[in-house]
């Protein structure tokens, strides 16, 4: 005859404890996963804008990050971007180089094209349009969230990179030519793929798309 | 091939992920922003820890005590900010580098100017007696090295005496006496002798801390009007 075995009190305990561990283990594994999964995504539609002609909405994996122009500083750098931006030449392209917590980097049109990144040569392609003038005579603030255009070490090679860096960097004045800042929407940024041991970034995430917010 | 280009990019990409903002701007390590808020848009910046750079890393200097540094920060600005942001910019200069025991192949030096980095490293522990004036001297490096076809060297050297030769390299010679003559001859000091562009340095730094000039010889008033009219040619609201 078999008898039922009750368990005791301590093994009643200790099973709830045991299935109390696993469903945190599932849940913390899945949030983990998730890196987007407490950054908030922002609507341009729900957002009223002093000069909606210079916004730009750029679409990241964590959502959308909100850019405003700024034309009156940088009329060359930005009429570039747009131009750009306009033709969807930044959709699909890689943020290629991430440094935690410094910056993102992107715009490789050339050798940046999701499906055809040229690990050897990133960061070096060129859009097509020539290289256009630095303009860093205005002053500008370079705080977290300020977006530039990407040079070489020299001076007037500005073209289709661009960076925005994620703390302030007062020394970027005078050095870098400012286009904007982001308004909305710089924690999805954070969440761009970086390495730990390298600037460059292999596998990295991609822009979904750029898009000015008054065509 | 390709694989082994990309190899070796992402190898040698790999020892840059730790370079911070200063270095990636002017390549030297271990500098920390001191001051950026400056009329003339001149960023201060300051040696957290010694620092090795140059070829064959002949190149060194070493950080300070804070309460030197403060002292010295107070002294350069005041030279500094005798050049305005538009000339500073034609001339390329835009960092300074305050740091002490500043050396350059073993041989104590009061500045290393780069034109091409923008950057001027200043020895703040260097001569209190001629500090002020060697800011100027190193400052006329940088014009110099920006604008060569200006200051030739030739030009120059036909105002002296006819039986007179510099040597050959600034520190080929030892004619390092800062020391401002009471009667001159066509030099300021026995530096002024080494070379050239050290002779042309010195006439600007005496410029620019308005030295007496009232009982200067001859050559030297031509060499005065030479660095003159050449610094006008670079900007012509410069005035000394």
């Amino acid at each position: 005859m078999i008898k039922k075995i009750k368990a005791s009190r301590s093994e009643k305990i200790i099973f709830t404890f045991i299935f109390v561990l696993a469903i945190f283990f599932f849940g913390s594994y899945f949030s983990i996963k998730n890196k987007c999964l407490f950054v908030k995504d922002f609507d341009p539609k729900k957002i009223e804008f002093n000069n909606p002609k210079n916004i730009a909405i750029l679409s990241v994996p964590c959502g959308n990050v909100i850019i405003e122009l700024y034309p009156n500083v940088s009329p060359n750098g930005v009429k570039r971007f747009i131009t750009l931006v306009k033709s969807k030449a930044y959709d699909d392209v890689a943020f290629h180089r991430v440094i935690k917590d410094t910056l993102v980097q992107a715009g490789d049109l050339e050798f940046g094209k999701r499906g055809n990144i040229d690990y050897g040569k990133i960061g070096t392609g060129k859009s097509g349009l020539g290289n256009i003038n630095s303009e860093v005579d205005s002053p500008f603030d370079f705080k977290k969230g300020s977006v530039a255009l990407v040079r070489t070490q020299k001076f007037n090679t500005e073209d289709s990179q661009f960076f925005i860096i994620l703390k302030d960097e007062p020394l970027y004045e005078t050095e870098y030519t400012p286009i904007g800042k982001v308004i909305y929407g710089l924690k999805a940024l954070e969440k761009i793929k970086y390495l730990d041991k390298s600037e460059y970034v292999l596998r990295p995430d991609f822009i979904n798309s750029i898009r000015m917010l008054v065509n | 091939m390709n694989i082994i280009i990309s190899f070796l990019l992402f190898f040698f990409l790999t020892f840059q992920v730790h370079a911070n903002t200063i270095y990636n701007l002017i390549k030297i390590p271990n500098l920390e922003i001191y001051e950026t808020n400056t009329t003339n848009k001149l960023r201060y910046l300051y040696a957290k820890q010694p620092f090795t750079i140059g070829v064959d890393n002949n190149i060194n200097c070493y950080n300070s005590e804070k309460k030197i540094l403060d002292k010295k920060y107070k002294i350069i600005k005041k030279n500094l900010d005798k050049y305005d942001q538009k000339f500073l910019k034609k001339i390329n200069l835009k960092y300074i580098v305050l740091c002490e025991d500043l050396s350059i192949s073993k041989i104590n030096t009061a500045g290393i100017p780069d034109n091409v980095m923008k950057t001027l490293i200043l020895d703040i522990k260097f001569n209190e007696k001629y500090f002020e004036r060697v800011i100027h001297h190193e400052v006329f490096h940088i014009i110099n090295d920006s604008y060569k076809e200006l200051f030739n060297e030739k030009l120059w050297s036909n105002f002296n005496l006819k039986e007179f030769k510099y040597a050959e390299c600034s520190t080929c010679t030892d004619k390092l006496g800062l020391d401002t003559y009471k009667k001159t001859d066509g030099f300021f000091t026995e530096y002024s002798r080494s070379t050239a562009s050290e002779d042309m340095a010195e006439v600007f730094s005496h410029l620019m801390i308005k030295s007496n000039l009232n009982d200067i010889d001859p050559i030297l008033k031509k060499k005065i009007q030479f660095i003159k009219l050449n610094l006008l040619k670079i900007d012509q609201s410069f005035s000394l």
